[in-house]
């Protein structure tokens, strides 16, 4: 039996003292939570749909890196003629993500950001209302696939296939170990091997071979991963391809929305403003749209066609304000091209320059 | 102005000035807008209608979105449309469907995807946008060189008996498909198309959003899909803090902690505290019923004492007990039946057991709880002096979200299914024997 009066009799003082004192430590931990919980700002926090979409999000990719690590591992013990080692490797088993986020690892912003920024893009486009065209008109994607310009139609059928590839693993919950852009893959990699080697000294204690594999395994992972192929990357291929003229950025736009395509939507726009990706994809999903107003704006859109994306996202977007937006869309439209193009200069510096800039206020602003 | 039974009721229109104000209407929208207290010349009475109108004019695009609204003692399920036209506005209404009281959620006929189905999505040309690739795959085909192609290019549709092609139905009238017959092209499997029309925001058809299942016994059949562990784990965290709220509150009403209240509330408030708590209940045994579904569920076995075990449950139903004047016999303190099992989830058990014996036993009744070793395994009996469970319903018990008796208050039916895979995963077993009237006898059964 587990926990009858008997044993607990034959507890030591000692071993109680400790217990009592974790306790504390635990009781800490938990005050500190309730604290931070109770001030957070209700509109910094996420909503039980992105929470659980993330969380599931998170746990495929770490659980989709740490079988791919294990297998190979594995194999290369086996061919080693270290089967034991090898069996034992396979068969360990521990909580990968629960270790990464017990030892704050997973907080890391820019890893967060991404992955935030990929869960709420997939379920604003899974409830953006799609377009009719007139006739027997094909979605706007298909049609790209389609034109006699060879870089736009492989770009498109790319785009596609992509995007049907991350649509089936999140809708079976498969792992999904490639759709972090590279740096973020190869930190997240090493975290992971760091947590199974891990498991494998609390188990058998150090071995040499053992980390070898480890590391051969990592470095597969790494080497194979292909941050191109993500459709993020493919997106904004796809939308320098196009190469939109200034008049024909408005209906791309729209039709990329009609087509719940949220990714070619926010390419063709950083494209049209010279943002990458993920500076676009900021400025896209943040609820206000102050930002995405002035970058519509800037990519010379005029009223009737700001309106209709502003709709169209309040439509899919929850967190959206389509009556605040009506109040200030005379003048939103009012403003200078120009004067959009430069109010958004900051975010067309180098992304890496940018994030350093970032970093160096948030420091000196504690 | 309702019209009940016509299909499809033609669009009633109306047209507002560039203030808003209501210049004319058709005799539905304006009967409507009378209701409401409105009149030609003043702005729209009808907030819903309002809205949208004054969103599209200060847009200046179309609104277009569906709307319920009151009308007399019924509700009316609307679409409007709100389209600026030079100053003014013009205004399409359809839709005019009576909300039926539901209770449940309406279900989006035609395309509900199960493990192992073939999801696809077409555009408004028929044009694939999405295959799922390794449902796909599973069915001999390459999703991603099908992506683009028209709807023809993955299946080929056959006629039904009748001569019918319920796709084109499904097309022309906008209405979900449901049993298509058709065969995988390149294979010629054959498989069921089933799919709901999607809808752009002017209500115009969109594409399909389908799935494809194997029609006969080619494929294995899918593993059923069970709750999934972000399903219950949300559940799980969205409902147990609120529900507890409820009931601590609910308990101080009851307990008049902040002084008297009328005693009409003290009784509404106990019985919102438990109702709280067979919430809470339902809560633990959906998770717990997560759990045990998983095919790889398993529990490690410790040595425990079933008899200590039983002798714990017992206690911790003893309150319970007095409270309906049953009384709880339990094993002897010195008595030792070692058995393997899991503590927690063997004291679970028989907390269900007991509870489920005090429930149905009559006031001056007597619950024995025995524990010994029999045959080589480790048993620990309830047995009750309730009604007794009829021979044909002792198989039904043990299913989920059966009860012994369906009119009878408490329990959702959880409790006993949970009970017996949680026995069996020990390696053990959940019996029961009983006659009509002359109670039930529960075993449970666990390695010794």
């Amino acid at each position: 039996m587990s926990v009858g009066p008997e044993h607990a009799v034959r507890q030591s003082l000692g071993t109680r003292l400790d217990a009592a004192r974790r306790l504390g430590e635990r009781a800490n931990v938990r005050l500190a939570g309730e604290i931070s919980d109770y001030f957070l700002a209700p509109e910094s926090r996420l909503d039980e749909r992105t929470r659980v979409t993330l969380g599931r999000v998170l746990t495929a990719m770490v659980q989709g890196i740490e079988t791919e690590i294990r297998r190979y591992a594995a194999r290369v013990l086996a061919g080693a003629g270290a089967e034991p080692k090898a069996e034992q490797l396979l068969k360990g088993h521990q909580d990968v993500v629960r270790r990464l986020s017990q030892a704050g690892l997973l907080r890391d912003r820019l890893l967060m950001d991404e992955m935030i920024a990929q869960v709420r893009s997939g379920l604003i486009a899974e409830s953006l209302v799609p377009t009719a065209h007139p006739g027997e008109q094909a979605s706007v994607l298909v049609r790209l696939a389609e034109v006699d310009d060879g870089v736009v139609a492989s770009a498109a059928r790319a785009l596609l296939s992509a995007e049907a590839q991350r649509r089936t693993a999140t809708e079976q919950g498969t792992p999904l170990a490639g759709s972090l852009p590279a740096e973020r893959h190869h930190q997240l990699v090493w975290w992971v091997a760091a947590s199974v080697r891990e498991g494998q000294v609390a188990a058998g204690g150090g071995d040499p071979a053992v980390d070898r594999a480890i590391v051969e395994a990592a470095q597969r992972s790494l080497a194979s991963h292909d941050e191109g192929q993500r459709p993020e990357a493919i997106a904004m291929r796809l939308a320098r391809a196009i190469d939109a003229r200034g008049d024909e950025i408005g209906e791309l736009l729209i039709d990329a929305l009609g087509d719940r395509r949220l990714s070619l939507f926010i390419a063709v726009l950083g494209r049209a403003i010279d943002l990458d990706f993920e500076s676009a994809r900021t400025i896209v999903l943040e609820p206000e749209g102050d930002r995405l107003w002035l970058a519509l704006r800037a990519a010379g859109l005029e009223r009737v066609a700001i309106a209709r994306i502003a709709l169209a996202l309040a439509d899919a977007d929850p967190r959206r304000d389509i009556e605040s937006f009506a109040d200030e869309l005379d003048s939103i439209s009012a403003v200078p091209v120009e004067a959009a193009r430069s109010a958004l200069a900051p975010l067309a510096l180098h992304h890496d320059l940018r994030l350093a800039i970032d970093a160096l206020v948030r420091e000196s602003v504690r | 102005m309702r019209v009940d039974g016509i299909p499809d009721v033609p669009v009633s229109h109306a047209t507002l000035d560039h203030e808003g104000r209501l210049v004319a209407a058709d005799p539905a929208i304006m009967a409507l807008n009378d209701q409401a207290g409105g009149a030609v010349g003043e702005p729209l009475a009808v907030p819903q209608l309002a809205t949208i109108a004054r969103l599209a004019r200060r847009l200046g695009i179309l609104v277009s979105r569906g709307v319920c609204v009151a009308d007399h003692e019924a509700d009316l399920d609307l679409w409007i449309r709100a389209q600026p036209d030079g100053d003014g506005l013009r205004l399409a209404v359809s839709g005019w469907r009576e909300v039926r009281h539901r209770s449940v959620a309406p279900r989006n006929a035609g395309a509900v995807a199960e493990a192992g189905d073939l999801v696809w999505e077409a555009d408004g040309a028929l044009r694939l946008t999405f295959v799922s690739i390794d449902a796909a795959r599973r069915l001999g085909v390459d999703a991603l060189a099908l992506l683009g192609q028209p709807l023809t290019g993955l299946f080929t549709l056959d006629a039904a008996a009748d001569g019918t092609l319920p796709m084109l139905e499904a097309v022309a009238r906008r209405k979900s498909l449901n049993e298509q017959q058709a065969r995988i092209r390149q294979t010629g499997a054959r498989v069921v198309l089933s799919a709901s029309v999607k809808h752009d925001a002017a209500g115009e058809f969109a594409g399909l959003a389908g799935v494809a299942r194997v029609a006969d016994d080619a494929l294995p059949p899918a593993p059923q899909a069970g709750l999934s562990s972000s399903f219950t784990e949300g559940l799980d965290r969205a409902l147990r803090t609120p529900l507890a709220r409820i009931i601590a509150h609910a308990d101080t009403i009851h307990a008049q902690a902040e002084g008297p209240v009328q005693h009409d509330y003290v009784d509404y408030a106990t019985d919102i505290a438990n109702a709280g708590r067979h919430l809470l209940e339902l809560v633990d045994d959906l998770v717990d019923l997560q759990a045990v579904e998983r095919p790889d569920f398993t529990l490690a076995p410790e040595p425990i004492d079933l008899a200590d075990v039983a002798r714990r449950a017992a206690g911790l139903l003893a309150v319970r007990a007095g409270n309906a004047g049953v009384a709880i016999a339990r094993p002897l303190r010195e008595l030792r039946v070692p058995a393997s099992g899991d503590f927690r989830r063997a004291l679970q058990i028989m907390v269900n057991l007991i509870g489920n014996a005090v429930r149905y036993s009559p006031e001056g009744g007597v619950v024995s709880v025995t524990a010994t070793l029999s045959g080589g395994m480790a048993e620990a009996i309830v047995a009750d002096q309730g009604k007794g469970i009829a021979p044909a319903d002792q198989a039904r018990i043990f299913e989920k979200f059966e009860r012994v008796d369906p009119n009878e208050a408490g329990g959702n039916g959880l409790g006993l299914y949970i009970a017996r895979r949680l026995a069996r995963a020990m390696g053990g077993d959940l019996t029961v024997e009983s006659m009509p009237g002359e109670g039930a006898r529960f075993t449970l059964k666990l390695p010794a």
